[in-house]
């Protein structure tokens, strides 16, 4: 049986018939995109339906986004949201909160339901739009309900006298600590560490971290995806994020698959922290594999710190402040893991966030390429929060690719151009025009919970440039709406090695579509993220939004 | 409180045989912490601590790995007879950061912070691409400084960082300093033993080894100070193994592992008996 799904319009992103209006589909897979009339040869000896849902709406390729995280999404998406960006939810609209009024207002509505179990925990608030969070804030709104304000860079956390009364964290014994502040219920840094003990039992418990994969997966269908990859499976505990990543996805009203890519130091660490051993683990991983969860041979590493938590590490001159980056690995032992998965043939991915991080990942690249050169070898650079024009050369000459969190230059650049490195580095944060004129392929990616896993929303930032604040940042780095929805489809798909699978819509792929109400390249470019979404088709069955 | 000791230093800069003089040199308890990345693990095996309290750990920042190693393990030594504790740093861990361990964790306090620097490397380390940064920080936010190979070093280099050091003549005084202003000062026994000379390895293994092959492997090499680790023999059941100058002792582990050793030698290492 030959299914036809009919559009006004189908953007096929393939370079040799871009545009077309009715897709063929047999066994979940394309046999032919074209008209009703080019369709002819295959229709005169075979039974076919026509589905004429969509016959008003743009058809798309399965949108993908090739870096988020679900255990930290499952962590995260039970606990309340107020935030300073708008978030869009399939069980609702969370609204820019920026005022501490504001903040106030949307905290007492909330708070009199509990999140995880007897508490309450809210996530977003900061300092900058919220005002400062103290103890007796929280209690003058609330005493009785336990209450926790998670700060939105996850690097501090506040209490209400409930929460530390429920919590049973007693003045005397954290009086002296340096970094927790017990008169304002504040605790960062070793402070938000200690409180976080306390709160595991309550965020990783199974039953809430099975709820919050659950909710992720309607975030997921909800934000238009037909592939996902978790970019570092063993963030918390490998056995536990796979076996409720099977729980949840391995079952066929799943309408989305999970490229799984595993972390080397998790890894290393389940192999008596040998990194040779951890690459052999990976390399037996695929006995996991189903039709939607998947290993390959790729592989998650890191360099500098988290972008958001200003400790990437930075090339001169550095911080305004002067204060200092972070190495996640040490930069001798990356080269030596690098090594150890670029001579067995993995795609490597490389968590970069300052231009000092991208340099080390670009010069040990450069060696590895001198020892044993290798093609399409797609050595990725994940988020790319700052970089320099020589670097994006240099990437290219070294074939690497791009997965960017574009994300940053909305949310961050008035705020970095301001308070952390000044203007011009701030406004040419994710670099991504230049990227594209250097022949890179260039993906985008939210790194949910970074930013919203909302591919439009990515592609919006990436064509407009355009911050929270309404500034356009560095226009020269825009690209066009045509490549913004290539890194949302087949660019990401060419960074997962799937680009002979999906990415696109051609004969031969899955039938994975993305169905939207309305043209994003026809659309005004400042409208691109709201778009409504009706539907996903993943290998030829609908799933309706 | 217990006191807590932090040392920092770039890789191979001698942190783990400082702490093995300072757990030779003292008669009471202490607890000690390796903080190593998830690299090769074998500093928590190279530490001579006889009670057995070494706890080797993973580093992650708090927006990608919510279970802190560290605090755990900091509070399971609470719960330990030991009376201070030493926090083993990675080889990039900042010292006013590690510090706040000591000042802000519950049951602690900071008593020093003491950072590695090896003679030989520390000025092409002052000016790497990548960890320039971090060892001249490691270095000017210390309390104190311990030189190691004294001899191959050019103080010229520290002079504009204005720190305290100490040499490796100097360890006694060092050892004084170290628990300093502590509760729980115990005896600081003079150090004696001469390290210079003493070389390690790491062997990995893919097949198994048998007792009789550790018994020739020493045999072999009278060379051989220490080793330790686990095999896991051609039954597939693991021991593990330690051996000094004066014991070779297998016990049975119940742990299903891998072979690895550490070995602590002088001069040469014939391995060929181990690598048939
Ligand atoms: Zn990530
Ligand atoms: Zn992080």
């Amino acid at each position: 049986m030959i299914e036809i799904f009919k559009a006004k319009s189908v953007i096929t992103v393939n370079p040799s018939l871009p545009r077309t209006e009715v897709i063929a589909v047999r066994d979940g897979r394309i046999i032919e995109t074209g008209s009703l009339e080019s369709l002819k040869p295959w229709l005169k000896n075979n039974e076919f339906t026509i589905h004429d849902d969509f016959e008003e709406s743009i058809i798309v390729p399965g949108l993908i986004d090739p870096h988020l995280h679900p255990s930290m999404a499952a962590v995260l998406l039970p606990t309340y949201f107020i935030t300073a960006m708008e978030w869009k939810f399939p069980w609702g609209l969370t609204k820019a909160t920026t005022t501490p009024d504001s903040y106030d207002k949307a905290l007492l509505e909330a708070c009199s339901t509990p999140t995880h179990k007897d508490l309450f925990i809210t996530w977003g608030h900061h300092e900058l739009w919220h005002g400062p969070i103290s103890r007796d804030r929280i209690n003058a709104l609330d005493s009785h309900t336990p209450i926790i304000v998670w700060n939105r860079s996850f690097h501090e956390l506040c209490m209400n006298d409930a929460a530390l009364e429920y919590l049973e964290i007693k003045e005397d014994d954290v009086k002296n600590s340096s970094q927790i502040d017990f008169v304002r219920g504040r605790f960062f840094e070793t402070g938000l560490s200690f409180a976080l003990q306390k709160l595991n039992p309550y965020i990783l418990d199974q039953e809430i971290f099975t709820e919050g994969l659950r909710k992720l997966k309607e975030v997921v269908h909800f934000g238009g995806h037909t592939t996902i990859a978790d970019m570092a499976v063993g963030l918390f505990d490998f056995e536990n994020e796979l076996n409720a990543q099977k729980l949840i996805y391995e079952n066929e009203n799943n309408p989305f698959r999970v490229e799984l890519v595993a972390h080397a130091t998790a890894m290393a660490g389940l192999s008596g922290g040998d990194h040779v051993k951890g690459e052999q683990l990976i390399s037996s991983l695929n006995t996991h594999n189903s039709d939607h969860l998947r290993f390959d041979k790729r592989v998650k590493l890191f360099t500098d710190g988290a972008f958001f938590a200003q400790v990437a590490q930075l090339m001169e001159p550095g911080y305004i402040d002067g204060h200092e980056g972070e190495w996640l690995t040490i930069p001798e032992q990356f080269e030596n893991i690098a090594r150890i998965y670029w001579n067995k043939g993995y795609s490597i991915h490389v968590h970069v966030t300052g231009d000092l991080g991208l340099e080390l990942a670009i010069d040990t690249l450069e060696k590895l390429q001198f020892e044993k050169p290798r093609f399409n070898h797609r050595f990725t650079l994940e988020h790319f929060g700052l970089s320099t024009p020589e670097q994006v050369h240099r990437l290219s000459k070294l074939g690497a690719n791009v997965s960017a969190n574009a994300y940053y230059v909305h949310e961050l650049s008035n705020l970095y151009a301001n308070h952390s490195v000044g203007y011009e580095r701030a406004s040419s944060m994710s670099r991504i025009g230049t990227c594209f004129r250097e022949r890179v392929i260039t993906s985008l990616h939210s790194d949910f919970t970074m930013a919203p896993a909302h591919p439009l929303t990515s592609m919006w930032v990436a064509v407009n440039r355009i911050n929270e604040k309404g500034e356009l940042m560095s226009p020269e780095e825009r690209i066009t709406p045509q490549q913004g929805l290539e890194a949302i489809t087949i660019n990401a798909a060419r960074v997962l090695g799937l680009d002979h699978e999906i990415g696109s819509i051609r004969s031969g792929k899955k039938a994975d579509f993305t169905v939207l109400s309305e043209d994003p390249l026809e659309v005004d470019p400042t409208a691109i993220k709201d778009i409504n979404i009706e539907a996903t088709v993943f290998e030829g069955r609908i799933f309706k939004i | 409180m217990k006191p807590l000791t932090v040392i920092c230093g770039y890789l191979g800069s001698g942190k783990t045989t400082l702490i093995n003089h300072i757990l030779k040199s003292t008669s009471f308890p202490i607890g000690i912490l390796v903080n190593d990345f998830g690299e090769l693990n074998i500093d928590k095996y190279l530490i001579e601590n006889e009670d057995e309290l070494t706890i080797s750990l993973t580093n992650g920042c708090v927006c990608c790995n919510l279970n802190d190693d560290l605090g755990d393990s900091l509070n399971f030594m609470l719960s330990q007879k030991v009376k201070a504790v030493i926090l083993e740093s990675s080889g990039v861990a900042l010292p006013v950061k590690m510090s706040n361990y000591g000042t802000s964790w519950p049951g602690y306090k900071l008593s020093k912070l003491l950072t590695v620097v090896e003679g030989r490397t520390l000025k092409q380390l002052l000016s790497d691409k990548f960890v320039s940064k971090t060892v001249k920080s490691q270095i000017i936010q210390s309390d104190l400084i311990y030189i190691n190979r004294y001899n191959d070093f050019d103080l010229e280099l520290l002079s504009s960082m204005n720190p305290v050091y100490k040499k490796e003549e100097e360890l006694d005084a060092l050892l004084e300093n170290i628990f300093i202003e502590t509760d729980t000062v115990g005896e600081i026994l003079p150090f004696v033993e001469e390290h210079n000379s003493l070389k390690t390895e790491v062997l990995l293994f893919d097949g198994p080894i048998n007792q009789e092959d550790i018994l020739n492997f020493l045999d072999a090499n009278p060379g051989i100070e220490r080793l330790k680790g686990w095999i896991s023999d051609s039954e597939n059941q693991s021991w593990l193994v330690q051996v000094t100058r004066s014991e070779r002792d297998f016990t049975v582990s119940k742990y299903q592992t891998t072979s690895r050793l550490v070995v602590i030698y002088k001069k040469d290492l014939n391995k060929k008996i181990l690598y048939k």
